[in-house]
């Protein structure tokens, strides 16, 4: 099942790489982000840490349905243009993930000796890491911008899961805290933006 | 209750930035001047020192940064009282700026005093999102688009540096479990590191992310983009605070990987350092304008720093990174001034100034300026003095010396270049150019004043000791 997930969890990014419509991809965060919190859930159950149950949860609380609301609110409010058109040809992209997928794969080789549960999923998560750099780039529109660094924030969360089975949870707490204040200041400065985004 | 303490000034200014009164905004510099009570007294108190368990604990390094960097943040907020003579601002932005700056400052104290990966970079993460707004409160196009620039690049490189401790954790949690993330811990258990390629490529990562957050290769122009399109003292409190915070955690950081293979750090580091200034020398070179020059020239500073650290040097290190903790603030206020007759006009910007105030303005300038070059006796003077000798010192334990040799004579060519630069720019502020009269306000030259007995105070026996204890 957590196999299932982890699959899920990349697919969700690499459509969101193709998306042209900017709830389309909000749509595909919080797909990424409810599978991210599955596979916390799946993995705390597994090992059996509370900690991990907790984050999962807060996970599909703040991540899966918090942040994408919140988003498609301030695009409404803000009147942000809903027409993303990534730069990179879409046959060009459909190059570059695979090639990001087998070169993460050959890049964590060696990482991958050294952590021995869940040995394969150190790699997906670096891909996915990589790719939400690609989603961050490929756009011009700030919009999109961010939701890559949502992405990126959920790939380094999958990694902290599967390479280390979970950091402590005052960190995670503390990540997610800070994530809320990044939300805080996104609308102090889409508040000054107005309609011009 | 020291943490408590510790916090209590930014939980005051954050509270008297509601209030909407004019005169508030003399109750919050005076709230930013109490924040140096506690780190006094932090100061005194016997090392290590755990303020909140295991995860805040206060060694001498920590404090030394703390102190430097409530000074800073003491001659900011003194400059910020005339932020509205320089520049146009409004008062509710200018009351959210001091919302952002406690923020800011909570965050600082969590990353300087932390002895817990994690807890530094969510410190870090904070301090970083709430210069976001600050870069904002300047309402032009450009600061618009920098304070997004700085919000999406400053959010890669601080994910680069989460993404370097989970691999830095996941290397030492077999041997330490969940403690992995503590920095003391590290440093006593590195030998025990079984897969030390995995630390250090964790090591490597973190790394690069902090040196993005500097400004350091490929990212050289960045920062200094965002300084230009701000209002100086958010330029003041980039070099002088918030890059305090990225390199004693490089410190800290780099003391682990230090244990685990040097050379390899050294390598690595050198290498990245040398590219930095290298490329950094040209652009000082075609500097066209205050901050920008300024701006690079942190860069340049901060390379220098992390060289010597690296180099066996930390004395070194620490005295310089002070000096220019001081310095760099004290230049970035002070353009306040400089370019009141507009951004480009280098020439006679030192020029117009009437009275004693405006004597003490422009010598203290000329002053800063002539000391960030490493004239002596400026402190950097004496810290790159004893960093080269260091570097020297540390090649003749290896079969590089002739290498060593090389890189410290391209270095000395490379800040020969940024040497002449800025005396070419000094000459030109004070021997060319139109007179024209300048407006100057007391609470700035305060500041000045302020920056200057602090780089004095460097140069005491007394500190100089201090620093070597750090060491």
């Amino acid at each position: 099942m957590i196999d299932f997930f982890i699959g899920l969890f990349l697919a969700s990014l690499i459509v969101a790489l193709f998306t042209t419509r900017l709830y389309r991809l909000l749509l595909w965060y919080s797909l990424n982000s409810f599978t991210l919190g599955l596979l916390a859930l799946g993995i705390g159950r597994k090992i059996d840490d509370d900690a991990m149950i907790i984050t999962g949860i807060a996970t599909l609380i703040i991540k899966a349905v918090g942040i994408p609301y919140v988003l498609k609110n301030f695009s409404q409010k803000f009147h942000l243009v809903r027409q993303i058109t990534p730069e990179i040809k879409v046959q060009y992209a459909i190059m570059l993930v695979p090639a990001i997928l087998v070169f993460t794969f050959y890049l964590s080789e060696p990482i991958v000796h050294m952590i021995h549960t869940n040995a394969n999923y150190v790699a997906i998560s670096i891909s996915s890491l990589f790719l939400s750099l690609v989603l961050m780039m490929e756009h011009k529109n700030v919009a999109p911008k961010i939701i890559g660094f949502l992405c990126m924030e959920n790939a380094l969360f999958l990694l902290g899961i599967t390479a280390t089975q979970g950091m402590p949870m005052l960190v995670e707490l503390g990540i997610f805290f800070d994530l809320l204040m990044a939300i805080v200041v996104m609308n102090l400065l889409f508040h000054k933006e107005g309609v011009k985004a | 209750m020291k943490l408590l303490l510790l916090l209590l000034p930014a939980v005051i200014m954050f509270g008297v930035s509601f209030i909407k009164n004019n005169k508030a905004k003399y109750l919050l510099a005076f709230s930013s001047l109490i924040i140096l009570l506690p780190i006094v007294e932090l100061f005194l108190l016997p090392k290590p020192y755990a303020i909140l368990s295991s995860y805040l604990v206060a060694d001498k390094l920590d404090t030394y940064v703390l102190l430097v960097s409530s000074i800073v943040g003491i001659g900011v907020t003194l400059a910020l009282l005339t932020l509205d003579k320089h520049v146009q601002i409004s008062t509710q932005a200018y009351r959210r700026f001091y919302r952002f700056f406690a923020i800011f400052w909570v965050g600082l104290i969590f990353s300087i005093l932390a002895n817990h990966m994690g807890i530094y970079w969510i410190g870090l993460e904070l301090a970083t999102l709430s210069t976001v707004y600050m870069i904002k409160t300047n309402t032009t196009p450009a600061a618009h688009k920098e304070a997004w620039n700085y919000m999406i690049v400053g959010a890669i490189a601080i994910s680069l540096v989460l993404f370097g401790i989970i691999l830095m954790y996941a290397s030492a949690k077999p041997i330490l479990g969940e403690d992995a993330m503590r920095f003391d811990l590290l440093v006593s258990h590195a030998k025990e590191i079984q897969s030390s390629f995995l630390f250090e490529i964790g090591f490597a990562l973190t790394t690069v992310g902090m040196f993005v957050k500097m400004g350091f290769f490929p990212m050289n122009l960045w920062l200094a983009n965002i300084e230009r399109a701000s209002f100086y003292p958010v330029a003041a409190l980039f070099s002088g605070i918030l890059e305090s915070a990225v390199i004693v955690g490089f410190f800290r950081f780099s003391k682990v990987a230090m244990a685990i293979n040097y050379d390899h750090l050294f390598v690595f580091v050198f290498v990245y350092t040398i590219l930095t200034i290298f490329i950094v020398s040209f652009l000082i070179y075609r500097a066209k304008d205050f901050m920008r020059l300024f701006s690079l020239s942190g860069i340049e500073h901060m390379a220098l720093i992390v060289l010597f650290w690296v180099s066996g040097a930390p004395f070194a290190a620490l005295l310089h990174f002070g000096a220019h903790a001081f310095l760099k603030p004290a230049l970035f206020l002070s353009t306040g001034v400089l370019e009141s007759n507009g951004k480009y006009k280098i020439a006679g910007a030192l020029r117009g100034y009437k009275g004693k105030k405006g004597t003490l303005f422009w010598f203290l300038v000329s002053l800063f300026l002539l000391a960030i070059i490493s004239l002596p006796p400026s402190p950097m003077f004496f810290s790159e003095l004893y960093g080269f000798g260091a570097m020297i010192t540390t090649a003749k334990a290896s079969d590089y010396m002739l290498a060593m040799i090389a890189a410290v004579l391209f270095l000395l060519v490379l800040l020969s270049i940024i040497f002449y630069r800025f005396v070419a720019i000094y000459q030109s502020m004070k021997y060319e150019g139109k007179t024209e009269e300048k407006q100057l306000y007391s609470s700035e030259l305060v500041a000045l004043v302020l920056f200057a007995v602090a780089l004095v105070g460097l140069l005491f026996p007394q500190t100089l000791d201090f620093l070597k204890t750090i060491a």
